[in-house]
């Protein structure tokens, strides 16, 4: 049994979120959402994702995520974006049950941001 | 079963928790351990053999003890298992004992939850319970109280000293209320026996629930105070062997009695000390922060209690925010027990929005606290709310 609410690789992802930050004049995403926010900027070229940034407010959780996602989609297929799942993160981040749901509004903003980057827009999904 | 956690050591960490409870006194340990073993004192105090009448004096040691440091009679004082309990024996017990002549009781919604679970339990047996709201600073409004006190008022419960924001109710002028209506008076006294001088002998308190394990004492034991006079009573919640008067039976702790005694002495003797201390450490953070944008004081910073300071800061989430204060050990602003993150129903009731209660951190410190500490503690809280505002997105337009 665990007392430490995070995992080793959530405190990781936490204390050193290396693509936190902007990128200039690309495509993004927003979602605003049970009081949690998430940007996500994504640059592309040739199909591929080139660069992913985010900004978050929210709980550790949220923020490890975020980091987490950037890590592992950087390099891959634009279509992987609208295909993302939040499945994979929810397992191997160790995020417990009743978070869930803040973890499904970054499934909202990535595949938002998929679309966005297909569409050549910067459309922002904004809910509350 | 094996228990992971943190690796660290408490040495490794800064603990400023002091609220949340205390390490023991090193004396207090000594004390202690030295009763636990064959050598020691450590029969029942029941029993009338040599073994238990050493025992006994330990008791009445202890009571002695306790009975400086608050300047009262020692037969006036019950051991419990602490203040919970000790809440929970005043107010049910005074309730009930006094229930033939009223059920009517007054509280504050800002009381630790130790007895405002106990006044929302007789709300469900039929009691009529008035909740009196705090100001904006969380102090208990007098003028109200004399309104709000009827002619089958019984007891009001009010807290000296409040856990979250360290706040201090005007008890002398409260008691006096009560007294005059014939009213019984409790006071939750957790955070202030040992830290404050009480003078129960001049204060018309009736019933005072004390703990252990916030004045450098063990956890696990604790006392309520039981004024002697008419009218003032409790029924027991518990029975059994008939110890301390039957009112609060079983086999009494004594190594934990002993312990709790020893803190009280070593309190009586330092307290001024350790007052100037926590002023000073207290100003010293306060003025290591103060100026960040956004930065609110939950309580009072000049006639608070000055081991306590509680802050919220806007457009911070809490959570985040204590887990970047590592290793620094400090509460948040969700409810008392730090696994469930709702927002603190005290601060809420001093009229903090959701979102300002839930980034609320209380720094508590204590006789063992420096300012290495407290610098510490001002370093980390600054770096941390500046990383989690430049992470955090911009509100769309």
């Amino acid at each position: 049994m665990s007392i430490d609410p995070y995992s080793a690789e959530v405190r990781r992802l936490f204390a050193n979120p290396r693509h936190a930050g902007d990128l200039g004049d690309v495509a993004e995403a927003y979602v605003d959402e049970q009081g949690i926010r998430i940007r996500l900027f994504a640059s592309a070229k040739a199909g591929k994702i080139e660069s992913l940034r985010f900004r978050a407010w929210g709980c550790p959780h949220v923020i490890a995520a975020c980091e987490a996602f950037c890590e592992t989609y950087e390099g891959r297929a634009i279509g992987d974006l609208t295909a993302f799942s939040a499945h994979e993160l929810l397992r191997s981040l160790s995020i417990p049950v009743k978070k869930t749901g803040r973890i499904l509004i970054l499934e909202d903003a990535v595949r938002s941001l998929g679309q966005n980057i297909r569409d050549g827009s910067c459309q922002i999904l904004l809910r509350d | 079963m094996t228990v992971t956690g943190d690796s660290e050591k408490v040495s490794d960490l800064v603990y400023l928790d002091y609220a949340a409870t205390t390490p023991v006194d090193p004396r207090v340990a000594a004390t202690m351990a030295s009763m636990l073993t064959i050598d020691g004192d450590f029969a029942n105090a029941s029993a009338g053999h040599i073994a238990g009448r050493r025992s006994l004096a330990r008791v009445t040691h202890a009571l002695e003890q306790l009975g400086v440091l608050l300047n009262v009679a020692p037969d006036s004082l019950v051991f419990t298992s602490g203040a919970t309990e000790s809440n929970n024996l005043a107010i049910t017990g005074a309730a009930r004992y006094r229930e033939h002549r009223g059920r009517h009781l007054i509280t504050m919604p800002t009381e630790h939850k130790a007895v405002t679970d106990v006044f929302r339990a007789l709300e469900k047996q039929g009691f009529d319970v008035t909740w009196l709201g705090p100001d904006e600073r969380g102090v208990a409004d007098i003028e109200a109280l004399a309104q709000a006190i009827r002619d089958d008022t019984q007891l009001v419960s009010i807290m000296h000293v409040n856990n979250e924001t360290g706040v201090i109710q005007d008890i002398a002028t409260i008691g006096e209320l009560c007294r005059q209506h014939d009213v019984l008076f409790h006071v939750d006294a957790a955070q202030s026996v040992g830290k404050l001088a009480i003078d129960l002998d001049s204060l018309h308190i009736d019933l005072l629930s004390m703990t252990a394990h916030k004045l450098y004492g063990p956890q696990g034991i604790g006392a309520l105070y039981i004024a002697d006079r008419p009218g003032c009573h409790v029924e027991p919640l518990l029975y059994g062997g008939g110890q301390q008067r039957g009112l609060r039976p079983g086999t009494m702790p004594i190594s934990l009695i002993a312990g709790f005694g020893h803190a009280a002495e070593i309190a009586a003797h330092s307290m001024a000390a350790d007052l100037a201390h926590l002023r000073a450490l207290h100003t010293r953070l306060w003025s290591g922060i103060r100026d960040l944008p956004g930065i609110v004081v939950n309580g009072e910073i000049e006639h608070g209690y000055p081991g306590i300071l509680n802050v919220s800061i806007a457009d911070i989430e809490g959570e985040s925010l204590l887990l970047a204060l590592e290793p620094l050990c400090v509460a948040t602003g969700s409810a008392c027990n730090s696994q469930d993150q709702e927002p603190s129903y005290v601060l809420r009731a001093l009229g903090r929005s959701d979102l300002l209660a839930q980034s609320a951190i209380r720094f508590s410190f204590g006789r063992l606290t420096n300012n290495e500490d407290i610098d510490f503690a001002i370093e980390r809280y600054r770096q941390a709310v500046t990383r989690l505002r430049n992470l955090a997105p911009e509100r769309a337009a």
